[in-house]
């Protein structure tokens, strides 16, 4: 994993592709040379064949030449020279057999183990008196040439391109640390952790710190915003609560005078009921406010999600029987322990269970089901309504967002808002999916470290 | 009882003082922490009911004083925020109860009257009983009229928490906290379909129902 992360760090990757650079270039440039030194060396050796071209076309006869071509061979070696004769006839004289059909040079390269000879030759060929008369001188100088290119390739460019990886290894993971730090804390700051602060990473000033810098004008901007943002919100909250607090005391007590007419009395138990359902939203938004302040997380202990499952179960079965519903509680195999707050779980699960008895007709089943698995606990709801489209998944944890087919069915919007809050309090991941029919609500915990 | 209110806002004071008046108590208000430190210390009352927000000195600073003080009258807060950060620290404070602003006033005369008669319930009854009704804790066997009626485990607790609490309102989140151990806002009639279906065991079949409910606050067996 970390290792991945080294290997795709751009560092890494713009030495890489320095490295690759270098070692084009410098091969490049290796052959180069090599062919520049081996074109005089080539030139010579076909000096050499011409000159004793010449010698053996001042011979006058075939037979004669026959004879100098045999006696010469006797005396020459054939690893460093060659020279063979093919009669008109096509006898063949001399120490070693290149033939050739046609005029002209060549280079020949003799396998070892065809005969007693072999290396590489230069070969010259020329008609003379009919015959052909072939010349050929080893080649061995330039394959030197070429074994000492090919050495200096390998002891110069492996080793630098090995020491230039390591460095920009060493680099990479230099500035990786710097990296990862930025990366921290632009995550906590995603989290909502606004204090969060990248701070001097070291090293020189460089582009890396001129963004570590950005980054933290930018949060430290992000913080006073969202801290005023709050401010008004709670200054709102404020200044409303207490008109709201004498408004629902007035109606109560309107509703409550005795000799009221009854219509009269109708009406003021309506408004009472409208205000009620405001205070109840009003209560429900100062809540996600709070629960996302983050400040309930000081008071969370051990908590059994199995047995909180169970009791609100019960607790709703009543009103689900009268309502035409089947609530199902899946028992648990054993205990299902999450870190959390008891009361903020239980009101993710009377939300649910309500959302569902709320939105889905009469008749339907609705399940309530907790366990552990790899990941961690999880609780599940699910029923067999007619569920929530693909497209409106995400939309329906925004606050007051409520789907067009909900519209007329009492609810504030802020039900399915409030749990997600709650599950980001714990960490946890909710994911709305089709239950084929109707919606399967699934909330993962982080798994609990064991506490013995 | 005899009641001290300290709130700052005028009109929600004088209407939880009137309210409580009027159900016969005996009430004082007063607008700032600090005279309500006095008149706490000085007056002799069963019940204090503190906003927690306060000029002068906060409703918790006020608690906190008049327990290190020794006074041990029990004390309602009146929370705005509907935090469960407030509610902690102010049970932590010396606080008996707390309520959210803003709160039916039945809910309030509710708790105020369950602070004031806290001390009575210490003494361990084995046999509860309401007019004909009787609730043998030790058989777990209800009888009314000397029929014998058949409650699930729930309906038990539920019958003997009001029982327990006679002639005192029991509301609905007093009830879902004390039956069920949880507390929460629910949105739909869930304790109403527990209570009903209480009285269909307990009333229905008899003439003179023992349950009632209490409008805009709770249900109640009369004592």
């Amino acid at each position: 994993m970390a290792a991945a992360r080294l290997w795709s760090s751009t560092p890494v990757r713009l030495s890489l592709a320095l490295v690759a650079l270098f070692a084009v270039m410098s091969f490049a440039s290796l052959t180069a040379t090599y062919f520049i030194i081996r074109q005089p060396l080539e030139q010579n050796l076909r000096d050499t064949l011409n000159q004793e071209m010449a010698g053996f076309g001042a011979v006058p006869s075939a037979a004669a030449l026959a004879a100098l071509v045999r006696s010469q061979s006797e005396v020459t070696e054939p690893h460093k020279r060659i020279i063979s004769y093919r009669l008109p006839g096509g006898l063949v004289v001399g120490n070693a057999a290149i033939l050739a059909d046609h005029e002209g040079y060549r280079a020949v390269s003799l396998a070892p183990g065809g005969g007693d000879i072999h290396g590489e030759f230069y070969t010259l060929t020329r008609v003379l008196h009919g015959g052909l008369m072939t010349i050929a001188v080893s080649a061995e100088p330039v394959a030197q040439l070429r074994r000492i290119f090919t050495r200096v390739f390998l002891f110069s460019l492996f080793p630098t391109m090995l020491v230039a990886l390591g460095g920009a290894l060493l680099l990479a993971r230099r500035s990786q640390r710097r990296i990862d730090r930025l990366e921290r804390a632009l995550d906590r700051l995603a989290r909502g952790e606004f204090g969060a602060r990248v701070g001097p990473i070291g090293g020189v000033r460089d582009d890396l710190s001129r963004i570590a810098e950005r980054v933290d004008a930018m949060a430290d901007e992000l913080e006073s915003k969202v801290a005023a943002l709050r401010q008004v919100s709670a200054d709102i909250a404020h200044d409303l609560k207490t008109p709201v607090q004498r408004l629902s005391v007035q109606l109560e007590r309107l509703a409550a005078t005795p000799g009221l007419p009854e219509p009269a009395a109708a009406l003021a138990e309506r408004a009472r009921a409208e205000a009620q359902a405001m205070i109840r939203t009003f209560h429900a938004l100062l809540q996600i406010a709070q629960i996302e302040g983050g400040q309930p997380r000081a008071r969370f202990a051990r908590v059994d999600l199995a047995s909180l499952a169970a009791t609100f179960c019960e607790v709703y079965d009543p009103s689900a029987e009268e309502s035409g519903h089947r609530l199902i509680a899946v028992p648990a195999a054993g205990e299902v322990p999450v870190r959390g707050d008891k009361d903020l779980l239980g009101q993710i699960l009377a939300n649910l269970i309500e959302n569902a008895l709320r939105h889905t007709p009469a008749g339907t089943e609705i399940r309530v089901a907790t366990g552990r698995d790899a990941t961690g606990p999880w609780l599940e709801v699910s029923d067999t309504g007619p569920g929530i489209p693909e497209s409106e998944r995400d939309a329906v944890f925004r606050r007051l967002y409520r789907l067009e087919s909900s519209r007329t069915t009492p609810g504030s919007g802020l039900g399915l808002s409030l749990v997600r809050a709650i599950a980001d309090l714990h960490e946890a991941r909710i994911e709305l999916s089709d239950n084929r029919p109707g919606l399967r609500v699934m909330i993962h915990f982080p798994p609990v470290p064991t506490d013995h | 009882m005899r009641i001290l209110v300290i709130e700052d806002d005028a009109t929600t004071g004088s209407y939880v003082a009137e309210g409580l008046r009027e159900e016969g108590h005996v009430v004082d208000l007063v607008e700032n922490g600090r005279d309500g430190l006095i008149q706490a210390t000085a007056g002799d009352y069963d019940v204090l009911v503190v906003d927690r927000m306060l000029p002068g000195l906060d409703g918790l600073a006020l608690i906190k004083t008049l327990r290190g003080a020794g006074v041990m009258t029990p004390a309602l807060f009146l929370t705005s925020l509907g935090g469960v950060d407030d509610r902690i620290e102010g049970l932590n404070a010396g606080g008996d109860d707390y309520l959210v602003k803003p709160f039916a006033f039945g809910e309030l005369s509710a708790r105020v009257a369950a602070l004031g008669r806290r001390p009575q319930t210490t003494r361990e009854e084995t046999v509860l009983r309401a007019g004909d009704l009787e609730m043998d804790l030790i058989r777990r066997r209800v009888t009314r009229a000397g029929q014998e009626i058949d409650l699930l485990p729930r309906e038990f607790a539920l019958l003997e928490h009001l029982l327990r609490h006679k002639g005192r309102v029991q509301t609905r989140t007093m009830l879902l906290e004390a039956v069920w151990d949880i507390s929460f806002d629910p949105q739909t009639n869930v304790v109403e379909t527990h209570v009903s279906r209480l009285r269909a065991k307990v009333d229905k079949p008899f003439d003179r129902d023992l349950i009632k409910t209490v409008r805009g606050a709770g249900y109640m067996i009369e004592a």
